[in-house]
């Protein structure tokens, strides 16, 4: 359906005609299927690019008034960020790029939402200061990573999720009022979200975010880490076969490979106790072996010899970051003593020479996106998050749910494919399974939720804490009970805040 | 044609696209701060998703599958793509995917379809046709180049008479024949100062026929190319050297698609960088100079030959048989730049998108004749970060980078030499 005349008169006057369209040429870009669904997302009706806070609130207010419903949105990585209703905008914010302050003495950034990982990661770099990178690629955006979607990533062990690191919060919310948060609200500058002040984080991004479904985020702080590598990326060679090698003294990548999960989780558990390293993981297997390598026939090469669900079937990746060597020599005697008592060994040199070669790794500005490569159609399970000892809980009930869709050939078989990340040292930890399968077979266009449902229906049968809660109604309904009842939380939330139902309604 | 060049051959590469935005971003291991981290010249100017290498493969699925019509604007958005393929190589860090030759093969439809290309361009494709150069000049004026000094030419004395004889021709191209004939004239000066004795195709030399495959004008590109290979088989020619980076992003990567190319085929700066290895040229004369390098797009990511694959994508993207995939990671980057740190008095500062991640000069594609306002937008984005280096110059190595960046020269502040290879190397002899 086309917008009406008159309201596209109102949106033109408030971002410019340049930055409108209604175009059905234009909107294709913006109602593809993702390659993992058989589903086209509904044509939204115009796309605006707003510039100013300002113009985001006046948009909402059309939108409110007209029952417009609106999805704010930058790169539109995921299914979220399309229509699934009738009469819808999308507000672009790519031209909302402003890095609006570094502060090196109080180490934080305040960022416009188009701002893009690859950006901010080597803008800070300069100024000898990081941030928990998500693992989405140089495209992605800081502000939706950090303010409205999830928020896990490579490092999260030395640092922690997005969420812990918002420092400030200035939102236009789903009626078009605007809000500073936390700090900002008492004009006492970004430097923290929940004071003093008042504070709404937890509302607009608690665990994983609202998607778009509670207004408008257009500006956020966020705190910021030290950076122990150089001002600029030592990067080597050519696309596709980048090397980034950090400072061999103060950075250093060591894998291990256990019998058992058990002995994963020991030394897990026994590395964040002692606060030695930068980033620990159990990673995922099949996706490792895909950012490895440079096309879908190479993948298969290295995954038919075997050679990763032989070594990082039960592995353990530790990267080691340090201001000296003496450190570093002191971190690594520690690891290995650990190991050592966990029952662990190193992996295959030809494994370890991978990471030693290419620290984007942990940097993560580069690949990440490789794990599409076979075609697409992949997605992520459980996403959740709790102990480090519940995470290790949940992983050991996959094959209960997971072993028949690769028994039946629906899906990849990688059964080991699932990472657990601890953050903050081990006080709590992430799980994500990721599942891959191909568009080829005749049931593709169900396999993705049906494991999505699967894995769910585990985590209930057994009381786990696997799942985050999705945003799709029917499924957070059901989950909800186990989450103190956000389901309900979530519903009266939205109707509070958002009377018309217009900011991306949950479908 | 051999190959599965046709818009319904490309099928996967549309359904497999998710929206990840690579495409209009510099390879992250390759970002140096906010600043010249975008790649795409029509998504920086316009900013829809549309204008981009992925909103581009989402346009001509929705045309595929009869979902979209040719509406007023939508060629015009199809032709302001420069074909720099900045968004194919990024992609492809990632994907198996075929971006570029989906955008060729999405200008071929408009084409079949009735609906393009913009007017310049088929008056272009009529003059080649007719004169067999872009700009419809006499054909018989093709070699004046030798006969007439340049303003741009940094060499000096005469050209030297061609070979008749020889097995390596040097294909001026259109740009280098009738208007920068400065490079072709260095070009020549060169190639006898290493010591190269070079036929000169004068009358049968015809336009490379590059601009008539980008704007979907396959027929007609067709039949330019096996032109142009009859005229090489029947002077005997082994090896061609070119100046123009499009006529060897041609040659290397368009020919193949619709016959074997049994010549070699040399950018001139891989002559000349190969001439100082071996110790046949020399470099005596000071140029003091502070430059940067541009990479021509089909000098660069886009000069990888192209190998035809017919086959089939199995499940999970395996391709039987394998393909050889061009990723832009063999173009030719480091010979230009061996030349230049090879000129006395001259220094080298890399610009932050350089080699495979690259901005385009803005003039690819037939944007410089149907959009040049676009085109001198983007060529003014370029030599922003050209002049952020400190540089007193840019050089390139394409008579098209330098034709549009010095149509944008007179509109800014700071005047920017703009040189090609060729005028600084001949000026060092
Ligand atoms: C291959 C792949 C890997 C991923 N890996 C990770 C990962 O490791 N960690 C992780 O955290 N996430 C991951 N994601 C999920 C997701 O893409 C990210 O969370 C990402 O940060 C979202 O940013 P974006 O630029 O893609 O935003 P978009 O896709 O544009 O938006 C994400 C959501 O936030 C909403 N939104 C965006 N901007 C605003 C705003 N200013 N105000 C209100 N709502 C807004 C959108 O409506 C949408 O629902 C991954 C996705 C993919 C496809
Ligand atoms: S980089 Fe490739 S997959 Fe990603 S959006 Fe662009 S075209 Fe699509
Ligand atoms: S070829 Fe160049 S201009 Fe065209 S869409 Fe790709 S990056 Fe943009």
């Amino acid at each position: 359906m086309a917008l009406a005349p008159e309201i596209y008169r109102e949106f033109e006057a408030i971002v410019g005609p340049a930055y409108i369209s209604d175009r059905e040429y234009i909107l294709a870009a913006l109602r593809q299927p993702q390659p993992h669904s058989p589903f086209k997302p509904v044509s939204p009706v115009a796309v605006l690019l707003p510039e100013t806070t300002e113009q985001v609130q006046a948009i909402v207010r059309v939108c409110n008034r007209h029952g417009l419903r609106y999805i704010a949105t930058v790169s539109s990585l995921i299914s979220f960020a399309y229509p699934n209703g009738p009469n819808t905008i999308i507000l672009h914010l790519k031209r909302m790029n402003r890095i609006v302050e570094i502060n090196e003495r109080d180490r934080y950034a305040v960022i416009e939402s188009g701002v893009r990982h690859g950006q901010l990661r080597t803008e800070l770099m300069r100024y000898g200061l990081s941030y928990p990178v998500a693992s989405v690629g140089p495209g992605g955006s800081v502000l939706a990573n950090f303010a409205c979607s999830s928020g896990d990533n490579h490092v999260e062990y030395g640092t922690s999720r997005s969420n812990r690191y918002l420092a400030g919060i200035e939102w236009v919310t789903p009626t078009g009022e605007i809000l500073r948060l936390g700090s900002l609200a008492t004009h006492a500058g970004w430097f923290n979200a929940d004071g003093p002040g008042p504070s709404l984080r937890g509302l607009i991004k608690g665990f994983a975010g609202q998607w778009g479904g509670l207004g408008v985020v257009t500006r956020i702080a966020i705190g910021l880490d030290a950076w122990k590598g150089p001002p600029e990326m030592p990067t080597e060679g050519r696309s596709p076969r980048y090397r980034m090698r950090l400072p061999a003294d103060c950075h250093k990548v060591l894998i291990f490979k256990f019998p058992t999960l058990d002995q994963v989780h020991d030394a897990m558990q026994a590395i964040g106790r002692t606060e030695i390293g930068f980033s620990v993981m159990k990673y995922f297997n099949a996706s490792a072996a895909l950012l490895a390598t440079e096309s879908a026939n190479e993948f298969w090469e290295l995954w038919n010899s075997g050679l990763f669900q032989r070594e990082l079937a039960r592995p353990l990746f530790v990267y080691l970051s340090t201001w000296s060597a003496e450190e570093l020599a002191y971190e690594e005697r520690v690891l290995h003593d650990i190991i050592a008592e966990t029952g662990g060994e190193p992996v295959a040199d030809e494994v370890l020479d991978i990471y030693r070669e290419n620290m984007d790794f942990f940097v993560l500005v580069g690949f990440l996106q490789r794990v599409l490569r076979l075609g697409g159609a992949w997605a992520p399970t459980k996403l959740g998050g709790d102990s480090v000892s519940h995470m290790f809980e949940v992983a050991k009930a996959i094959p209960e749910f997971f072993d028949g869709f690769i028994a039946r050939g629906q899906v990849l078989d990688a059964p080991d494919n699932f990472m657990i990340t601890p953050a903050e040292y081990g006080h709590q930890a992430h799980i994500e399974l990721l599942y891959l399968w191909d568009r080829n077979q005749p049931d593709w266009a169900e396999v993705g939720l049906q494991v999505m449902r699967a894995s769910l229906e585990n985590d209930l049968e057994h009381h786990h804490h696997g799942s985050s809660p999705p945003r799709a109604k029917a499924m957070l309904e059901r989950l909800g009970p186990r989450y103190s009842n956000c389901h309900v939380w979530i519903e009266r939330l939205k109707a509070a805040f958002d009377p018309n139902d217009v900011s991306n309604p949950m479908p | 044609m051999t190959a599965m060049n046709r818009l319904e051959d490309l099928r996967y590469t549309m359904e497999s696209c998710n929206h990840c935005g690579q495409c209009k971003w510099v390879a992250g291991p390759r970002t140096t701060g906010w600043r010249f981290a975008e790649i795409c010249p029509i998504h920086m100017r316009h900013h829809f998703d549309a204008y981009s290498g992925q909103g581009l493969l989402n346009i001509a699925r929705e045309l595929l599958d009869g979902e979209l019509s040719y509406e007023p604007g939508l060629v015009d958005l199809i032709y302001s793509c420069t074909m720099c393929g900045a968004c194919d190589t990024a992609c492809k860090s990632i994907r198996d995917m075929e971006v570029l030759d989906t955008i060729a093969a999405l200008r071929a439809h408009c084409v079949d379809a009735g609906h393009g290309p913009p007017a310049p361009l088929t008056r272009a494709a009529d003059a080649i046709a007719t004169h067999g150069n872009v700009f419809g000049r006499p054909r018989a004026e093709r070699d004046g180049w030798r006969h007439t000094p340049a303003r741009e030419e940094g060499g000096s004395g005469p050209i030297p008479e061609p070979s008749s004889s020889s097995e390596i021709a040097y294909f001026a191209g259109c740009a280098a024949c009738y208007l920068q004939t400065g490079i072709a004239r260095d070009s020549a000066r060169i190639l006898a100062a290493g010591g190269w004795d070079v036929q000169i195709l004068g009358s049968d030399e015809e336009c490379c026929g590059r601009l008539l495959w980008q704007t979907g004008q396959w027929q007609a590109a067709e039949q330019q190319i096996e032109r142009n290979l009859a005229i090489f088989r029947r002077r005997g020619i082994k090896t061609l050297v070119t100046s123009c980076a499009e006529c060897f992003g041609a040659f290397r990567g368009i020919y193949p698609r619709f016959a074997a190319v049994e010549v070699e085929v040399l950018h001139i700066s891989e002559v000349i960088a190969r001439m100082l290895r071996e110790g046949a040229l020399r470099f005596d004369r000071e140029v003091d100079l502070h430059v940067t390098y541009h990479d021509p797009c089909l000098l660069g990511r886009q000069s990888e030959p192209y190998v035809p694959w017919q086959g089939e994508i199995k499940s999970f993207g395996l391709h039987e048989p394998p393909k050889t995939w061009r990723r832009g990671h063999d173009g030719v980057y480091d010979a230009p730049r061996e030349v230049l740190r090879a000129i006395p008095g001259v220094t080298v500062t890399e610009m932050a998108r350089h080699e495979e991640n690259a901005l385009c000069c803005g003039a690819g594609g037939g944007v410089a004749a149907a959009n040049p306002v676009l085109a001198r937008w983007t060529a003014n984005e370029r030599l922003d970060e050209a002049e952020a280096t400190g540089a007193a110059a840019i050089v390139s190595c394409c008579p098209q980078c330098r034709g549009n960046f010095t149509a944008a020269l007179p509109r800014r502040d700071r005047a920017l030499d703009v040189f090609d290879l060729t005028n600084l190397a001949a000026r060092a002899l």
